[in-house]
């Protein structure tokens, strides 16, 4: 039986898992990572087929995967089935918690959004009074940032916005679209900023722990990675206190296993993460974990437009194409009075094609209407800040298991007022910016996702300084066990209206570094 | 035996397709389930290796046919008065057009009928009762099935899916059901083997069909 006691025992691959061990192996720490999904060989596991050789000409199999609809008919294998491990909410507050498990986790699927937090995050409830501040602000977060862009190669166009602060980026000079500068133009004179899309460009197919962080890792011989292993405890010592390694069950054999380690780093997605931490029953004094679980409301087509001079195959290269990024705009200026808190943002493009469901057509007529806008669509998605609340919060469900035998998750959360409003501003100001560029407003959708569609969960091990109001300090350390830190989302105070991996990759690396140095003088 | 010969012309096109989109060869058959592993090709050329697979290229081919050649289908979820209202709606919102197969050329009702019989209840009963609804309005104005109608009485029962679509289902259930069809109907046709390979063969020339995707095999298996 093996009996080696690793320096830190790491849970989860993903972006902030695979950063702890990128950052703790280089830094001569022996790793264990554990994942509870395979180590996928890709070629093997997805072939090419024509969508008429699956079984449901590509609907996917109805109730298959209800909260996940991001899943289709060719990718549903890829997604955590909730039959396998599944979660309850009460039916009136659906959830939809999408989950990936296998080696890389969901950084192999992410859509590349890299943004940073600005203060008008970090400092939020010195804006507004709401909530809470984090511990840190962008100045303790950048030099990390620094990094972490260059390794995911995240490209981007400085503007020197307060509220979207640059990066360290890989130029983005490609030339706007006459439509998208129209679009700009419009916004501009409402006060609205557009940039570009900030972006993970990667490597090869991904921009993933997978190919961009656990190979390095690898290679310094300091790390251990073991697929299939599905963590269901972190094991502690009675006597002091501190953690001593983490129970748990091999996938497919359904052996119980437990590992050693002098430190355990959690890593396992936000929602997984708090689900371990719940379970083992540690790491609560505070009686805030699990609370606090906000994320962005989401709304894809929340304006759908045509753009009129490329209407019957006219828009040429130049004309329209590409897309854009609106950064936060509202609630920036100190009294600005509107009838939500914080703000949205949202991404767009041009160039595409309206679906069939925006026309009151059908047949011939349909076809025409279909072939006069192809490639001539403006297309939007707004994302919503969703205030961190108390009542929104995970608990143990002790009445359901997993299929192995690990209680699983409640989940009760719900929008309010405050993103409801948002929602309608988002929309109702975007189509004005659409009408004043001369585009044709096509539809408009108030009508945001369940929350957790935007795959952003975050806040239920959140940051503090305050020991009585949070489950971590600023370096992503337990506050009640010194050797035990969660490195994903979950550390979150807020959700921005930002996409949250660069964040999530930069506070991994930060408390890795920090873990490695008072590791180093004896202090965990 | 129309039928049949249509069939016999997709197989001679199916395996340019999968050239021109760089699969596996064409002497690799596809898979028969997701979970079944493909065979690797043994030789440089897949064939007349002396590995596992040796001596399977030896197998006759046998030639077989389709079930459409054979029987008629009867539709199992819907009764006979709903599936011919069905085949009626299908033909209306997506006949064939622009030389591309329409609706009843994909076999979209017999496949919303294998669809629907998996479905959750309320899609079930929004399905069977705006049909339902349809003979009923049809009855009335027109004294006849809806199957029965005239493609241009049919359209006016149709009128309600001219409404501005919103994200909101709207209170009218044959409203509702209008535009699920419309999109359902769209779906089971477009993501057709006729419809895919009508389009590839004719080039694709700007014609939107479901193509071709990386399907992931279970990680259990």
């Amino acid at each position: 039986m093996e009996t080696t006691e690793y320096d830190v025992l790491i849970v989860g691959s993903g972006a902030s898992g695979g950063m702890a061990a990128y950052t703790l192996t280089k830094r001569g720490l022996k790793c264990l990572l554990l994942d509870a999904g395979p180590s996928v060989d890709f070629a093997k596991t997805r072939v090419l087929k024509p969508v008429y050789e699956l079984p449901y000409r590509g609907f996917g199999k109805p109730g298959r995967l209800a909260h996940v609809l991001q899943a289709n008919e060719f990718n549903a294998n890829q997604w955590v089935d909730e039959t396998q491990v599944p979660y309850t909410h009460d039916p009136k507050t659906p959830y939809n918690w999408v989950r990936v498990r296998m080696i890389g986790g969901k950084s192999l699927f992410w859509a590349r959004m890299s943004f940073r937090l600005s203060d008008y995050e970090f400092k939020a409830k010195d804006h507004d009074g709401f909530g809470e501040n984090w511990p840190i602000n962008h100045a303790d977060l950048a030099p990390f940032y620094d990094r972490v862009e260059p390794i995911f190669r995240v490209s981007g166009r400085k503007e020197g916005l307060p509220q979207l602060p640059d990066g360290n980026f890989i130029p983005d000079e490609s030339p706007d679209s006459e439509a998208t500068k129209r679009f700009a133009a419009a916004a501009k004179k409402k006060d609205i900023p557009v940039t570009k899309i900030r972006r993970a460009l990667g490597k090869g197919p991904f921009a993933s722990s997978y190919n961009l962080l656990l190979p390095d890792a690898l290679a310094t011989g300091n790390l251990t990675i073991v697929p299939n292993a599905i963590a269901r405890e972190i094991s502690v010592d009675k006597n002091t206190g501190r953690v001593t390694g983490v129970h748990f069950v091999e996938r497919g054999s359904r052996r119980e296993m437990h590992a050693k380690a002098k430190a355990v780093v959690v890593g396992a997605s936000c929602l997984e993460s708090t689900r371990l931490l719940l379970n083992s029953k540690i790491a609560n004094s505070s009686g805030v974990l699990g609370h606090y679980l906000c994320d962005q409301f989401y709304m894809s087509n929340s304006v759908v437009a045509i753009i009129p001079e490329a209407r019957d195959g006219k828009g040429t290269r130049g004309m329209v194409g590409g897309g854009g990024y609106i950064p936060r705009f509202r609630n920036l200026k100190k009294g600005e009075k509107n009838n939500f808190l914080r703000g949205y943002a949202l991404d767009f493009s041009t160039g595409g094609s309206p679906d069939a469901k925006y026309f009151g057509s059908w047949g011939e007529q349909l076809q025409k209407d279909l072939d006069s806008t192809r490639g001539a669509a403006f297309g939007c998605t707004s994302m919503g800040e969703a205030l961190p609340r108390f009542e929104n919060k995970v608990t143990i469900d002790k009445k359901v298991v997993d299929a192995w035998g690990i209680p699983v998750l409640n989940i009760d959360c719900r929008y309010t007022d405050n993103e409801f409003n948002m929602a309608k501003d988002a929309v109702d100001t975007i189509a004005e910016v659409c009408h004043d560029a001369g585009f044709e407003v096509l539809n408009k959708n108030p009508k945001f996702y369940n929350p957790g569609y935007s795959i952003h969960e975050v806040g239920t091990c959140r940051m503090g300084d305050d020991p009585k109001k949070s489950v971590l300090n600023k370096w992503n350390q337990s506050h009640d066990i010194k050797n035990l830190f969660v490195v994903d989302g979950s550390s979150f105070v807020t959700a921005g209206s930002q996409n949250p991996t660069m964040t999530i990759l930069s506070l991994s690396m930060r408390a890795s570094e920090y873990l490695a140095d008072e590791a180093k003088k004896g202090n965990v | 035996m129309k039928r049949r010969k249509f069939v016999q012309s997709l197989v001679a096109v199916t395996p340019a397709v999968a050239v021109a989109q760089q699969v596996a060869p064409p002497s690799t058959p596809p898979p028969a389930t997701p979970q079944q592993p493909v065979e690797p090709p043994i030789g440089a050329a897949g064939r007349g290796g002396r590995g596992a697979g040796a001596g399977m290229e030896d197998t006759t081919k046998l030639e077989i046919t389709s079930a459409d050649a054979v029987g008629q289908m009867t539709p199992h979820f819907f009764n006979s008065d709903q599936y011919s209202a069905l085949e009626k709606l299908s033909q209306i919102l997506l006949p064939p057009l622009k030389g591309a197969p329409g609706a009843l050329d994909a076999q979209a009702p017999q496949f919303l009928d294998f669809l629907l019989g998996e479905s959750p209840a309320d899609r079930q009963q929004l399905y069977r009762q705006g049909l339902d609804a349809l003979n009923a309005q049809a009855r009335k104005k027109f004294q006849q099935a809806f199957a029965k109608l005239a493609d241009d009485q049919a359209a006016q029962l149709l009128e309600p899916l001219r409404q501005p679509w919103t994200y909101d289902p709207p209170a009218d259930p044959l409203t509702k059901f209008l535009r699920a069809a419309k999109q359902d109907v769209r779906t089971a046709t477009v993501n057709s083997r006729e419809f895919n390979v009508a389009g590839a063969a004719a080039g694709g020339g700007g014609r939107r069909f479901g193509g071709t995707g990386l399907y992931w095999n279970s990680l259990d298996s």
